[in-house]
């Protein structure tokens, strides 16, 4: 199998592709995220009801051939709710992540490149953003500007930035005192260029790993924001918004609760599975002690 | 290595009051009034400037912040204004509940995550391994704050198997335990998957080094070597992750203490945010920052001094 | 909930002649507690639920409801709440109380009366130091305002002394008297205190004494054995602090509770389905819950806008989703029982698409997006997520801003900085005592930019507030509370909701004793 790292003839990406389907986990993890995906983008075009329609009399309804899941309080059909949900999960997953791995990158390199008190200064930084417990900070700030899709983007991408500057800043100090790297330092290569070239190509499988670990994690916090309040504003339906309303209805009915659950448990299933799978592909090296 | 722990705990400390501080103005910039929120619909406007001269509310934004690091080196975390008691009586009364909640969830999760990275690493590559596997992935991806809403549902509301809220009768040990179960269970559960893998691939590591096989070659029984020997090495990486994790399991604990209407650190902060109990808030998330850097500090430490790879690194 | 017209009882006769019946301590034992039903198997333990933490047991600095639950069984008052369906009052530490004129009460205590913990008898200079600290300024107590119209007490005896008000105070019978500030305390022990106390008891002069407190969870009573008084019901009284109404009812259907306020949401299925010892009773409040409209914000200066607004909201339907069907659209800020209700609102509850439709076009506003402030609670989210639908309707955009409770409570206030101006529509509910004095208070030009978020500022209505505090015609009083909630409505900046209910539950094995709205009144429990 150490060849796959030299075979460069069928392209990378169909190289990781065909690597992830062949794992039973990998595949399960593709199919769940390419639903989970497609689901968000078409929603407008494939939920049975208006998400958002009121329909007062049909309110608190169990599952049936009509409401596949259900209605909650105000007789919105919960199956259209959970699936237009999807959408908002992946309207905060990738610009956090985005970000997070973006602001990750560049400080982890003025870190692992920079002088010894700028990578201190850096470190501490992350540390003190690691040493807040989440939910508290997101509620401090949630506080401060408001409950929003974009607070809570915010959030979580402050909270998720030293995961990525760490990893880079490892790697950069790593390669920095290679000797080809050196080789090119001696031949006058700009630190951009090194940074560019060198390092970059370097650390992003590792990244990618780590961003396909780090969603199931991202929309989560999306949901647990969003079930404390913090997040999206009403009528549009979150997963975390839908199971806060099942958390007040629990006498009620139990169907919203678990409507709201299952996506949330199938969506982060997928991508760890998915981000399991790529690992191993990415880094050769574990597959054999899978 | 004194030199390292020395160098350790001043940056925990460094750490601890940069988000202190930072947390201090961040609160302080948040609109809303303590003092209106306290007195509802009855508020005059004298009995509102008067509250907020008792909160120190006056002053400017850096005055208040040395006052409040000065009291704090004397043990003083200052007075909720709402029910006129110290802030350190009120935050000590809560913390016990989290802490219960954390280390509970801690002792059976990683019980039972060792048993099963153990497990896996002996029949490795067995399908049972490969159970083991997924189900620890799965473990990991569920968030925890669902888990705690479905067993709530399922084992207090439906099967009404354990009480659905509060942290039991004050003294009464059998019942706090009672109260602990499900929310224990549902901010554990992700750790049992943690552990369970970081055991099984420190074994597996273990097992495959030298001196495991020369033991092997001694004829020593494969079992004991597993048990007594790799078992025992496999183990100290689980105590740094959990160290690292007190912040994870933190948050964690919030969800749980809402879901579960518990007594504890969580609540108390979010409802002190929202009535903007500003020295409530401050006090509690002073307790869990300095909870969450001295169990980083320690778990770093403890690495330090059982690898020394780490120790010359720094 | 059948809808009758309660009068305050004991207020409507003419005071004079009211209570001049001083007979013997045996009699007056009676009438002090005697309300407590004809308690059989006295003893036991009785477990109820409050909604918050307990926060002080000083009376000035009690905060509101749940702090005088707690202080109500410690502490005596000269008249309390009467338990049952209508409104008034009964004595307790009073032998003798009677209104001489407008500004004057005499009043003379039982002989009975006193503190334990060696605090001695009950004294005129205690009931002095009690009512008076409320209005010190430097002791700066919460509760103030309920005894805004004290002058002075007069000591005449060592049991008997003079009520001096400085004008006619018409909600001194129904809020001062009997509810917080109405609460006796020993000078003798709090001056001993250094003048206040915060959450440690130091000596009671009720049935019951404050044995201990848990933060967060639950407040201890227990039979206080210096009690002269007919015997308390229960040697211990635990109260759990329980914010959330759904744990509470799970924790009543556990055995948990004898006694809880329960979710409007939950009547429906308690009616049929609860444990098979146990009774739901509805008990109307006086909460009231209306959409509010700035008139000083640029787009709801607009007065054809507001009125197409009132006419959009479909309050039936928000009862259903936010409610469960089980509140009532109500006519205006006075609920049913109080003098000053209106039958009938102007504008109907139900929406009126056409008319709604006919004002928008006049206004000139249409397909204008506006905003909604509202406290994040499950029920305002409902609620107003019905009226962004109702508003869609009329082709007006709604958008709901969430705020937690400190950042709603200061929206319309001017001295927490300029976000008033941006308040469009607000969501809100006040709190209310059992006196329509309580209600207009917030509506008047002096409360503009204080709790008057709608920023309405009406002479007339002005005028008929502080003529209503004073007034002792009952018919009149009626009028004047009537006339101004229509000069309110008139203005177009008011949409009432409701007054919501009061759900309770209980067990068979005890009889509450509650107040016409609902609340807990513990001295007058027993088990049945």
């Amino acid at each position: 199998m150490a060849d796959t790292e030299n075979t460069k003839t069928r392209g990378e990406f169909a190289e990781i592709i065909y690597h992830l389907v062949r794992d039973p986990l990998g595949c399960t993890g593709f199919v769940i995220v390419t639903a989970f995906v497609f689901i968000a983008l078409f929603a407008d075009f494939i939920v049975p009801y208006d998400p958002i329609g009121l329909n007062i009399k049909d309110r608190l309804q169990g599952p049936s051939a009509a409401h596949l899941m259900g209605t909650d309080q105000l007789g919105r059909d919960t199956l259209s709710r959970v699936m237009m949900g999807s959408r908002v999960a992946l309207q905060v997953a990738l610009p956090t992540i985005g970000g997070a791995m973006f602001i990750g990158i560049l400080l982890g390199m003025i870190a692992g490149f920079g002088s010894r008190t700028v990578d201190n200064a850096i470190v501490l930084f992350f540390d003190t953003i690691r040493s807040f417990p989440t939910v508290m900070f997101a509620l401090a700030v949630v506080a401060l500007v408001g409950p929003s899709l974009t607070t809570v983007i915010f959030v979580i991408m402050m909270t998720s930035i030293p995961t990525y500057g760490r990893v880079v800043r490892t790697q950069t100090l790593s390669l920095r005192n290679s000797e080809f790297i050196l080789a090119e330092r001696s031949l006058g290569a700009s630190v951009a260029r090194i940074l560019g070239v060198h390092i970059l190509p370097n650390v992003m499988g590792p990244l990618a790993v780590l961003a396909a670990m780090d969603i199931p994690t991202v929309i989560g916090l999306e949901a647990g924001l969003s079930f404390l309040g913090m997040g999206v504003k009403p009528p549009t339906p979150s997963w975390g918004s839908i199971l806060n309303d099942g958390y007040s209805l629990i006498r009620n009915t139990p169907w919203i609760i678990v409507a709201g659950g299952i996506p949330l448990i199938l969506t982060t299933l997928g991508f760890t599975f998915l981000g399991e799978a790529l690992r191993d592909v990415v880094d050769p090296k574990l597959r054999g002690t899978k | 290595m004194l030199t390292f722990i020395t160098k350790r705990i001043g940056l925990a400390l460094a750490i601890a009051a940069l988000s202190v501080t930072l947390l201090f103005i961040i609160i302080h910039l948040i609109p809303g009034d303590p003092a209106r929120t306290m007195l509802g619909p009855k508020a005059t406007p004298e009995l509102i400037a008067e509250i907020q001269a008792r909160m120190g509310l006056d002053k400017t934004l850096p005055h208040q912040i040395l006052i409040f690091f000065g009291n704090m080196l004397q043990g003083d975390l200052g007075m909720d204004i709402f029910s006129n008691r110290p802030v350190a009586t009120i935050v000590f009364e809560q913390l016990p509940h989290t802490l219960a909640l954390i280390f509970s969830a801690i002792a059976w999760s990683a019980t039972l995550g060792i048993f099963l990275g153990c497990f896996s690493a002996v029949r490795r590559n067995s399908l049972a391994d490969r159970l083991t596997g997924i189900l620890a992935v799965s473990f990991i991806a569920a968030p925890a704050f669902v888990i705690a809403l479905y067993s709530l549902l399922l084992f207090a509301v439906e099967l009404k198997w354990f009480p659905a809220i509060g942290a039991g009768t004050p003294g009464d040990i059998g019942d706090i335990i009672w109260h602990l179960v499900l929310p224990s269970f549902a901010i554990g559960l992700s750790w049992v998957g943690y552990i369970a893998r970081l055991v099984r691939a420190s074994m597996l590591e273990i097992l495959g080094e030298g001196h495991v096989r020369t033991a092997r070659a001694f004829g020593l029984p494969e079992k004991w070597i597993t048990y007594r020997y790799a078992l025992k090495l496999a183990i100290l990486p689980t105590v740094t992750v959990i160290g690292v994790g007190m912040g994870f399991l933190l948050s964690a604990a919030v969800f749980a203490e809402i879901v579960f209407s518990r007594p504890g650190l969580g609540k108390l902060v979010i409802d002190s945010i929202s009535t903007r109990n500003y020295p409530v808030v401050m006090g509690s998330v002073l307790v869990s920052t300095i909870l969450f850097v001295a169990s980083t500090t320690l778990s770093d430490i403890v690495n330090a001094i059982l690898d020394p790879r780490i120790r010359q690194a720094k | 909930m059948t809808k009758v017209n309660f009068e305050w009882k004991s207020m409507s006769i003419p005071r004079r002649e009211f209570l001049k019946t001083t007979t013997a301590a045996g009699a007056l034992a009676a009438s002090g507690v005697g309300f407590s039903s004809s308690a059989s198997a006295a003893g036991g333990t009785l477990k109820t639920r409050t909604y918050a933490d307990m926060r002080s047991l000083d009376p000035a600095f009690s905060q509101g409801v749940v702090d005088e639950l707690i202080q109500a069984p410690i502490y005596s008052k000269l008249v309390q709440y009467k338990p049952g369906r209508e409104w008034g009052w009964k004595k307790d530490a009073a032998a003798m109380v009677e209104q001489v004129d407008d500004t004057h009460i005499k009043f003379a205590l039982r002989d009975d009366q006193g503190f334990n913990n060696g605090f001695g008898a009950m004294t005129a200079e205690d009931v002095k130091y009690s009512f008076e600290r409320h209005t010190d300024e430097e002791l700066g107590g919460t509760n103030g305002p309920d005894m805004g119209a004290l002058d002075h007490v007069e000591v005449t005896g060592e049991r008997e002394g003079t009520i001096v008000l400085k004008n006619a105070f018409q909600p001194l019978w129904s809020i001062t008297l009997p509810y917080i500030t109405g609460n006796i305390i020993s000078k003798k022990a709090w001056e001993g205190a250094g003048g206040k106390i915060s959450t440690t008891a130091i000596t009671a002069s009720g049935p019951y004494m404050h044995k201990s407190w848990v933060s967060k969870q639950k407040s201890t009573l227990v039979a206080n054995p210096d009690w002269k008084g007919e015997k308390a019901a229960f040697d211990e009284i635990q109260i759990f602090h329980i914010d959330d109404e759904k744990s509470a009812e799970i924790a009543f259907e556990a055995g948990e509770l004898d006694f809880t306020r329960v979710s409007l949401g939950s009547v429906e299925r308690l009616r049929t389905d609860r444990p098979a010892d146990s009774t739901l009773d509805e008990f109307p409040s006086l909460y009231y819950a209306w959409v509010g409209m700035n008139v000083d914000n640029e787009k709801l200066s607009n007065k054809k806008l507001r009125q197409a607004i009132q006419h959009a909201i479909d309050v039936p339907s928000i009862m259903e989703a936010a409610y469960f069907g089980a509140a009532k659209p109500s006519t205006g800020i006075i609920a049913p029982g109080l003098s000053g209700h209106r039958e009938k609102s102007l504008v109907s509850p139900e929406q009126n698409l056409d008319k709604a439709m006919a004002l928008l076009e006049e206004s000139g506003a249409g397909g204008s997006n506006i905003t909604l402030d509202i406290l994040n609670k499950s029920a305002n989210v409902t609620a107003a997520q019905v009226i962004q639908a109702n508003l869609a309707q009329i082709g007006l955009n709604l958008e709901i801003r969430l705020h937690e409770g400190a950042t709603f409570w200061s929206l319309g206030d001017e001295t927490a900085g300029d976000q008033w101006k941006n308040v469009e529509l607000i969501l809100n509910r006040y709190s209310m005592t059992p006196d329509p004095y309580y209600a207009t208070s917030w509506f008047t030009c002096d409360q503009v930019g204080g709790w008057n978020w709608e920023r309405i500022c009406s002479p007339e209505f002005d005028e008929l507030h502080a003529a209503g505090q004073s007034e002792g015609d009952p018919v009149k009083r009626d009028a004047i509370y009537q006339r101004a909630q229509d000069i309110m409505e008139e203005t177009g900046a008011y949409k009432f909701l409701t007054h919501e209910a009061t759900p309770v539950i209980y067990r068979n094995s005890i009889a509450p004793g509650l107040r016409p709205d609902g609340l807990q009144l513990l001295r007058d429990y027993s088990p049945a």
